[in-house]
């Protein structure tokens, strides 16, 4: 900023305003900087780590052995390893079709403005969605408990016999899938009615005057413009449930016999046992598949535009 | 605005909507009144009411047996540093990403985008790791600042910010105000709702937070409410002998609607902003 005196009464506010631009230009980064400063400590930083560390066989002190692939090969060969991946599958069966169907059902009823109650329907269908789920998962314990539980007694009014929801094997990831239902439904209600917001309702009077019923305007005219919503939702339903891990850990630890010991739960023994090479491998292994089913729904639902 | 308004519902669409109702609303509604009863009639008659019978009793033993005020005082520690942050700068990198262009851009957003993926699970080791090495295991910083700029809502609020007209931050410029100053005068008051509830998610997210403060501050001084709590429910699937049974169970329903009620109540009172807040962020199909 050296201008000669002579051009300085004309160069003064071409400066003023080149500052300005300056500022301009920096104040996005500075702008994100919190949010990179927070991502390279606590995501990059220990991701680079995890990469290492899965390469080793590391109990929590000491040095760690330079292992190789042997940490990959061992889960990759582990009948116990798949069968966590098993169980994370079937409960994604339980939960997302039936999540996907319920939520347009409920959204369709709740996006009509001549719909008596919605506002109370709308509210009470969130409600599970702002309870902690710590609670409600020890609610679920107490509810389905096999002797003194009030689902069982509220079937016994049936004659049906004690059933042991949380300490068999055939019914624990039932349970656990409805605990997940109930707590997230309500929430992909909210995210499919902003999507039903967007759809032109003159689309609809088009098909009443051509006399198509409810039932086909909803599979022939709502699913169809909603695809893009739907993929969203299932994308994030995907991602949240080979996640799960609140939910066993507080109500079945992961039993029994191991039938709720899901994908994040599994992980999270490898902790508990400081096998933290093998937990960090497995860490990989669930990023990878993570990612690459998320891509997947992505890809699908684009293939059909 | 909505579509499908030509007919009223019938009568069916009503059923199935109550039924849905009732099995909402009946696991929270069941404990927040069972917690009144008798422990012991909690587990013999699970499905009576006699309010005659209510009291306080579960409420006094939870609250001598439970630390669940530790539990409150580390809980609303974390979310007003937290929540702070994230209410703070998770909108400021959200104006980044909406209205300016600048090298790099792509790629920090690819960095939003991965940090919303990625399962909070894979992290824990190293940053478990992290947290010794700095010292920090079973203390505030440990559970404040991994994820203090919240991901989701830097995604969110750059939607609610790209809404907002490239005029008004022009007119701001042009009368002298600083691009900090844009963003504290001009923007944040224009998308306050959104801000209501990027609120409402934001503390709900942070107080019912649960994997992350289970591993790192295990210990009874720094416990958060929700890691208070699950140490109850082990007690029951650990020890599940009659008259104990009883009185852990009525304890942990008085524990369980200590936590529900003030999330309760503080979405009954910005439902409107929450759910408005949400469909005007969520994706369009």
């Amino acid at each position: 900023m050296t201008a000669p005196t002579a051009t300085a009464t004309r160069r003064a506010p071409r400066a003023g305003r080149g500052t300005a631009r300056l500022r301009r230009r920096a104040a996005p980064y500075l702008f994100v900087l919190p949010f990179v400063a927070i991502f390279a400590a606590f995501s990059v930083y220990p991701l680079f780590f995890t990469a290492r560390l899965s390469f080793t066989d590391w109990r929590g002190t000491g040095a760690a052995t330079w292992v190789g692939w042997d940490n990959y090969t061992y889960l990759l060969t582990n009948p116990a390893f798949w069968s966590s991946l098993g169980n994370s599958a079937i409960l994604w069966l339980l939960i997302v079709p039936v999540q996907i169907v319920l939520g347009i059902l409920v959204a369709v009823l709740l996006n009509n403005a001549k719909l008596r109650l919605r506002g109370l329907y709308r509210v009470a269908f969130i409600v599970p969605f702002v309870t902690p789920l710590v609670a409600v998962a020890q609610i679920w314990v107490v509810l389905f408990d096999q002797r003194y539980g009030a689902v069982n007694a509220f079937l016994g009014l049936f004659g049906l016999p004690d059933t042991g929801w949380l300490t068999t094997s055939a019914w624990a990831k039932p349970t656990l899938a409805l605990l997940f239902l109930w707590k997230t439904t309500g929430f992909i209600v909210i995210i499919l009615l902003s999507g039903l917001q967007s759809i032109n309702a003159s689309i609809y009077e088009a098909a009443d005057l051509d006399g198509a019923s409810k039932a086909r305007q909803l599979w022939n005219i709502t699913v169809p413009l909603l695809r893009r919503t739907i993929g969203f939702a299932v994308v994030l339903q995907t991602l949240a449930v080979f996640q799960m891990f609140a939910e066993p850990f507080v109500v079945t630890q992961g039993g029994p016999y191991n039938s709720t010991t899901t994908a994040g739960y599994y992980l999270y023994n490898h902790i508990t046992r400081a096998d933290l090479g093998t937990g960090a491998a497995n860490s990989f292994l669930l990023v990878v598949l993570v990612m690459a089913l998320s891509l997947l729904f992505v890809r699908l639902l684009r293939a059909k535009d | 605005m909505a579509a499908n308004e030509a007919t009223r519902p019938r009568v069916g669409s009503h059923l199935f909507l109550m039924l849905l109702l009732v099995a909402f609303l009946f696991p929270v509604g069941w404990a927040l009144l069972s917690a009144f009863k008798p422990a012991e009639d909690i587990v013999r008659a699970p499905l009576a009411f006699d309010p005659s019978t209510f009291n306080l009793d579960n409420y006094t033993a939870m609250f001598q047996d439970v630390p669940i005020g530790q539990g409150f005082l580390n809980t609303a520690v974390v979310l007003l540093f937290k929540g702070a942050c994230t209410m703070f700068f998770a909108p400021l990198a959200a104006l980044a990403f909406a209205k300016y262009q600048w090298i790099g851009k792509n790629l920090v957003f690819g960095a939003v985008l991965v940090t919303l993926m990625l399962p909070t699970i894979v992290l824990i080791i190293p940053l478990l790791l992290e947290m010794k090495e700095l010292g920090w295991v079973n203390t505030y910083q440990a559970l404040i600042l991994p994820g203090a700029v919240d991901a989701f809502a830097i995604f969110w609020m750059r939607q609610v910010i790209s809404a907002v007209p490239d005029e008004l931050l022009d007119a701001a410029r042009v009368d002298g105000c600083g691009e900090f100053a844009i963003f504290w005068r001009v923007v944040v008051p224009v998308i306050r709702p959104g801000l209501a509830g990027l609120g409402v998610l934001t503390v709900m997210n942070i107080y019912n937070d649960f994997v992350w403060p289970v591993v790192a501050a295990s210990n009874e001084r720094m416990a958060t409410l929700q890691v208070v709590l699950s140490t109850l429910a082990q007690n029951i699937t650990g020890n599940r002998i009659g008259a104990d049974y009883a009185a852990v169970t009525g304890e942990l329903l008085a524990a369980s609607s200590v936590a529900l009620i003030p999330l309760l109540v503080l979405f009954i009172l910005l439902q409107r902003h929450f759910i408005n807040g949400i469909l005007a962020g969520s994706v369009k199909g």
